[in-house]
C-alpha cells in the first residue's frame, strides 16, 4: 500500500526551499530594479543619481523631522493598502480606497463640525475615527451591493466610485459643509483644537501611525489566526471550494468590502485630524493609489504592507528634496512611482502564469 | 492533409524510436530508462495504472517535457521534441483527455485555431470542406457550426481528433485515455475508426488502463508500472489478459468488493426527495425535465448517463449549488430552498465531479482542506484548535484505509489520486447522512479504487444514502442498489442491477427509455 502510494505521488513533490527563497528574491529584485532605471533618466539629465539617492536618504532619515514627514506620509498609505490588501485575499481587487477615503474623511468631519466639537479628546477622537470608518464602509458598501446584487465586477465599481466620491465631497464642501468665514474658498469650517491628534514635538508627526499600525496587526492576527481569517484565505484562493464548503460567499464578500472601506475611511479620518484640520476638495488626494501600489508590492500580506507604504512615503517626501538639490520638478518622482508600478504589473503577471 | 504513405502489408515502417527516456522530477523519477517505437500503421498501447508515468511519457513525446536523459529518432537522426510545436512539426499529434478546446467558439473556429490555412485570411470554406471530408472518411461526425459548449464529450473528443487529423503532415497520432468518455457503444466505433487510422498508415499511441481495449485493437503493448517498463510485447508474440493484469499490478493482492446484495428497498426510509424538478444549465437551457428522484437511507443510487448529460447540474442540485427551476426538494420531509450551507447543516456531503478545480485551495495544506468539510473545528481562543484536528484526522480508519498524504503537505501539489483521496476522506469522516458523490475512482490505482468501494458499501450499510455518478458502468453494477438513468433530458429510474445488463443500460443511456 505505502509503495503504491508513493508511485501515485509522484509528481507532487518539489523542493521547498526553492519555492521559499523565490519571491524574496524576486521582490527584492522588483524593488531595486526602478531605482535603477531612474538612475539612468537622471544621469541623462546630469545628475548624479547616487548623490541624489543620497540626499533622498539624508532628507528622510537625517533628521527627526524627516523622518516624521515620511511617516505621516506611510500612514494612510498604510490604510489604504489594508483597504486593498485585505479584499485581495478574499479574492476581491478594491481601487476604491481612494474613494472610501474621501468619504471617510467627509464623514468625519461633518462629525467633527457638528457634533463633536465640543468634547472631551477621549471621547471625540474615537467617535470621530468610527464616524471615518462608518463612512468608508458606506461607500464600499455601495461596490459590495452592486456586487453581490447586480454581479458587477468590484474592480470597475470601486474605480469608478472614487471620481463620484470626490465630487460628492467638492458638493459638501461647497454647499452644507463651506466654512462660513472662508471667503467662498471650497473647504470646511476647522475641527476643534481637541479633536487634533496629538503631535511629536518639533515634527508634524502625529499619533496616526500608531493606529494605523495597530490595524496592520489586527488584521495580519485575523487572517493569520482565526477561523473568520481561514474562511477569507479559503475564498480568496478557490471561491468555489469556499462555496462547496458551505460557506456564505456572497455575505463574506460583503463584510470583506465593508471592512476594507473602513480601513481606507480611518485613513480618511486621520488626514483631518492629523494633519489638514479641515476638508478641502483634494483631501487625501492619491492616496488610494498609493495604497493599492503598496499593497500589490507586498504582495497583500499586511506586515510587508508597512515597509512598501513605507518606500512610497519616502519616494513622496524625496520629490521635495529633489527640487532642491537637483533643480528637476519634484513631480519627477512620479517617473520613480510609474517605474515601480510597471516593474510591479510585469512581474505581477509572470507569477500568475 | 497529406497522409502517411500507406504500408499494407510491405515491411513496417518505424516512425519513431525512444532509447532510454528518462525524467526526473526533483527526487522522484517518473519515467525510468523507457524504449519505445512507434510503427506506421499500427497501434502500440501504452497500458499502466494511474501515476504509473503514462502521461509523462506521452508528454515526453508531445514535448511538453524535456526528457533528462535518453534520445529520440525520428526519420534516422537524434530530434528534440520540446517545446511541443517542434514535435507538431515532426508529425506528432496529441488527443488530450482534458480536451483543449475554447467552449464559446464555434467547432470550425477550433478546427482554424490548430490548423493554419496559409496566408492572413481565415479561409472558413476550405477548412469546412476539410472537416467534412475527414468526418465522413473516419466516422467522426461532427456539425461544423455548432458551439463547443453544446457538444457532449464524445463529439468533443472527436474534434479534438477531427483537429488533429487536419493538421498537415500528422503521422503519430497519441490517445490520452480515450474511452473514459464514451459509453460502451462508442467505444465500438471508436475502435473502428482506429482501425481506419492504422489501415491509413497512421501510428497511434494508445494510453489506457483498460485491458480488454488493448486486447481488442493493440499491435504492441507496453505496460508500466512506477516510471519502469515490466512488459513488452507485440501481438504475434500473443498477448494475454492476466499477463498484462500481472505487469501492471505487480504481485500486490487484490481486495475483492462485497456486496449484499439487495437491502431491502422499501424498507429504508426517504431522505431525500426531488419531484418534479426542472434542472437549467449555465445557458438558462433545460438539462432535465420533469426530475423524481428518491434517495432512501442506507441505499446506493447509481447514475448512469454520457458523460454531459446533466450529472454535474444534477449533483448541483442535490447540493443546493444550483437552484431548481421547478419542482420541490425535500430533506427528511422539509424542503430545503437555500445553499450549500443549509445542505450540509441537514446531513449533505457532497464529492465534486471536479476536485482539483472546485475543492483544492492553492497553497493550503491537506489538513487545512479537512476542516472545511469533515472534521468539525473546535475554538481555540480566537483561533482554531489544529492540535485537535490533527490527531483527530491521525486515528481516523478511512483515512488510513485510503493511504491519504501527509497531512502537511501542500494540496495543490498533489497527483489527482492524492487529491481524491484527500476528498473522499473528507467525505467519508464525516459520516454524513446523505452522500452526493461524482467519480469516486477517478484518477485511483484500482487497489485504491477497490478500498474506496468498500468504504462506499460500509456508510451504506451503516445507513447513508448514497448517490452515486459514475461512468464505469461496471463500478456502478458492482455499488449499487438501484440505477437511474440521465438521457435526453429526462431521468429514468426504477433498474436494479440485478434484473439489467450493462448493454441495455448502455442503450438506455444513448437513445433514452421511449427508444
Amino acid at each position: 500500500m505505502k509503495q503504491q502510494a508513493a508511485a501515485a505521488s509522484t509528481l507532487a513533490t518539489r523542493p521547498l526551499g526553492r519555492n521559499r527563497w523565490k519571491p524574496l528574491g524576486i521582490q527584492a529584485g522588483l524593488i531595486a530594479a526602478p531605482f535603477l532605471l531612474f538612475g539612468l533618466f537622471l544621469m541623462f539629465y546630469d545628475v548624479n543619481p547616487i548623490s541624489l539617492y543620497g540626499s533622498m536618504i539624508s532628507s528622510t532619515f537625517g533628521d527627526l523631522y524627516g523622518f516624521g514627514e515620511v511617516l505621516i506620509k506611510a500612514t494612510p498609505i498604510i490604510l489604504t493598502g489594508l483597504a486593498a490588501a485585505l479584499p485581495a485575499r478574499a479574492g476581491m481587487i478594491n481601487v476604491g480606497g481612494e474613494g472610501q477615503l474621501a468619504i471617510g474623511a467627509l464623514f468625519a468631519t461633518w462629525f467633527a463640525v457638528f457634533y463633536l466639537h465640543s468634547m472631551p479628546f477621549w471621547l471625540g477622537i474615537p467617535l470621530m475615527l468610527i464616524a471615518g470608518a462608518l463612512g468608508g464602509a458606506t461607500w464600499a458598501g455601495i461596490t459590495a451591493f452592486l456586487k453581490v446584487r447586480g454581479n458587477l465586477n468590484e474592480t470597475i465599481s470601486s474605480l469608478l466610485l472614487n471620481y463620484v466620491a470626490v465630487f460628492t465631497v467638492g458638493f459638501f464642501v461647497h454647499g452644507l459643509l463651506k466654512d462660513p468665514e472662508s471667503f467662498n474658498w471650497p473647504f470646511s469650517p476647522e475641527i476643534a483644537a481637541t479633536l487634533r491628534l496629538p503631535i511629536v514635538n518639533g515634527t508634524r508627526l502625529h499619533v496616526g501611525i500608531v493606529i494605523a499600525l495597530a490595524l496592520v496587526a489586527v488584521v495580519w492576527y485575523v487572517l493569520k489566526y482565526t477561523r473568520l481569517g481561514f474562511r477569507i484565505r479559503v475564498l480568496g484562493s478557490n471561491n468555489l471550494a469556499a462555496e462547496r464548503a458551505g460557506f456564505k460567499v456572497s455575505w463574506m464578500q460583503v463584510g470583506v468590502l465593508l471592512a476594507a472601506g473602513a480601513l481606507a475611511g480611518v485613513a480618511g479620518m486621520i488626514e483631518i485630524a492629523g494633519i489638514e484640520g479641515r476638508l478641502r476638495p483634494a483631501t487625501g488626494a492619491n492616496y488610494g493609489y498609493l495604497g493599492f501600489l503598496a499593497a500589490w508590492m507586498a504582495w497583500n500580506s499586511p506586515i510587508r504592507l508597512v515597509f512598501t507604504a513605507f518606500i512610497l512615503g519616502m519616494i513622496t517626501v524625496a520629490g521635495n528634496s529633489l527640487e532642491i538639490s537637483s533643480g528637476l520638478p519634484s513631480s519627477s518622482v512620479h517617473i520613480l512611482m510609474g517605474l515601480v508600478l510597471f516593474f510591479l504589473l510585469g512581474i505581477g503577471r509572470r507569477f500568475s502564469r | 492533409m497529406d497522409k502517411p504513405a500507406s504500408v499494407g502489408n510491405g515491411p513496417k515502417t518505424t516512425l519513431l524510436q525512444a532509447r532510454g527516456l528518462t525524467k526526473r522530477f526533483g527526487s522522484l523519477v517518473a519515467n525510468n530508462n523507457i524504449d519505445l517505437d512507434i510503427d506506421a500503421g499500427s497501434i502500440h498501447a501504452v497500458l499502466g495504472e494511474n501515476g504509473a508515468g503514462k502521461s509523462t511519457l506521452m508528454k515526453m513525446l508531445y514535448g511538453v517535457y524535456e526528457p533528462n536523459d535518453g534520445e529520440v529518432i525520428m526519420d534516422g537522426e537524434r530530434t528534440t521534441l520540446h517545446p511541443p510545436i517542434k514535435a507538431r512539426a515532426k508529425g506528432i499529434g496529441m488527443v488530450f483527455q482534458d480536451f483543449r478546446l475554447v467552449p464559446a467558439l464555434s467547432v470550425l473556429d477550433n478546427v482554424a485555431l490548430a490548423v493554419s490555412t496559409g496566408g492572413w485570411r481565415l479561409r472558413r470554406k476550405q477548412l469546412r470542406e476539410q472537416i467534412q471530408e475527414v468526418s465522413a472518411k473516419y466516422g467522426l461526425a461532427v456539425n461544423p457550426d455548432a458551439d463547443v459548449w453544446q457538444l457532449d464529450l464524445g463529439q468533443r473528443q472527436r474534434l479534438e481528433i477531427v483537429k488533429v487529423l487536419l493538421v498537415p503532415g500528422t503521422r503519430i497520432i497519441i490517445f490520452d485515455e480515450p474511452t473514459s468518455v464514451l459509453v460502451p457503444q462508442e467505444v465500438e466505433s471508436f475502435l473502428k475508426m482506429l482501425d481506419l487510422l492504422r489501415k491509413d498508415g497512421y501510428g497511434i499511441v494508445l494510453i489506457t488502463h483498460k485491458i480488454n481495449e488493448v486486447l481488442a485493437c493493440a499491435d504492441q503493448v507496453t505496460v508500466l508500472r512506477a516510471g519502469q517498463i515490466t512488459y513488452q510485447a507485440s501481438r504475434s508474440d500473443g498477448l494475454d489478459g492476466d499477463t498484462l493484469i500481472k505487469s501492471m499490478m505487480g504481485v500486490k493482492p487484490l481486495k475483492t468488493v462485497t456486496k449484499q446484495t439487495a437491502v431491502d428497498a422499501a424498507a429504508g426510509e426517504v431522505v431525500m426527495e426531488v419531484r418534479d424538478g426542472i434542472i437549467k444549465g449555465n445557458h438558462g437551457e433545460t438539462v432535465i425535465e420533469s426530475l423524481g428522484l428518491t434517495l432512501r437511507s442506507g441505499e446506493i443510487t447509481g447514475v448512469a448517463g454520457i458523460s454531459g448529460s446533466g450529472q454535474r447540474e444534477l449533483a448541483e442540485v442535490m447540493f443546493g449549488l444550483r437552484p431548481l427551476a421547478a419542482g420541490s426538494l425535500q430533506i427528511k420531509g422539509k424542503a430545503l430552498t437555500g445553499g450549500p450551507a443549509d445542505f450540509m447543516k441537514a446531513g449533505v456531503s457532497f464529492v465534486s465531479e471536479d476536485p482539483l478545480k472546485e475543492s483544492v485551495i492553492p497553497g493550503f495544506t491537506i489538513l487545512e482542506h479537512m476542516v472545511l468539510d469533515g472534521i468539525s473545528v473546535q475554538n481555540k481562543g480566537t483561533g482554531m484548535d489544529w492540535k485537535q484536528i490533527r490527531s483527530e484526522l491521525g486515528a481516523s480508519e478511512d483515512a488510513k484505509a485510503l493511504a491519504l498524504a501527509d497531512p502537511d503537505r501542500r494540496a495543490d501539489e498533489l497527483s489527482g489520486g492524492n487529491v481524491q483521496r484527500m476528498v473522499l476522506s473528507r467525505a467519508l469522516i464525516r459520516k454524513p447522512d446523505i452522500l452526493i458523490i461524482s467519480y469516486p475512482s477517478r484518477g485511483l490505482d484500482i487497489g485504491t479504487t477497490r478500498t474506496i468501494q468498500q468504504q462506499l458499501i460500509t456508510l451504506a450499510e451503516q445507513g447513508t444514502a448514497i448517490l452515486l455518478f459514475s461512468e464505469d458502468l461496471d463500478e456502478l453494477f458492482k455499488l449499487s442498489d438501484r440505477l437511474v438513468v440521465l438521457s435526453g433530458k429526462r431521468l429514468s429510474s426504477g433498474y436494479r442491477p440485478s434484473e439489467t445488463t450493462t448493454s441495455e443500460i448502455g442503450y438506455l443511456m444513448l437513445k433514452g427509455e421511449s427508444a
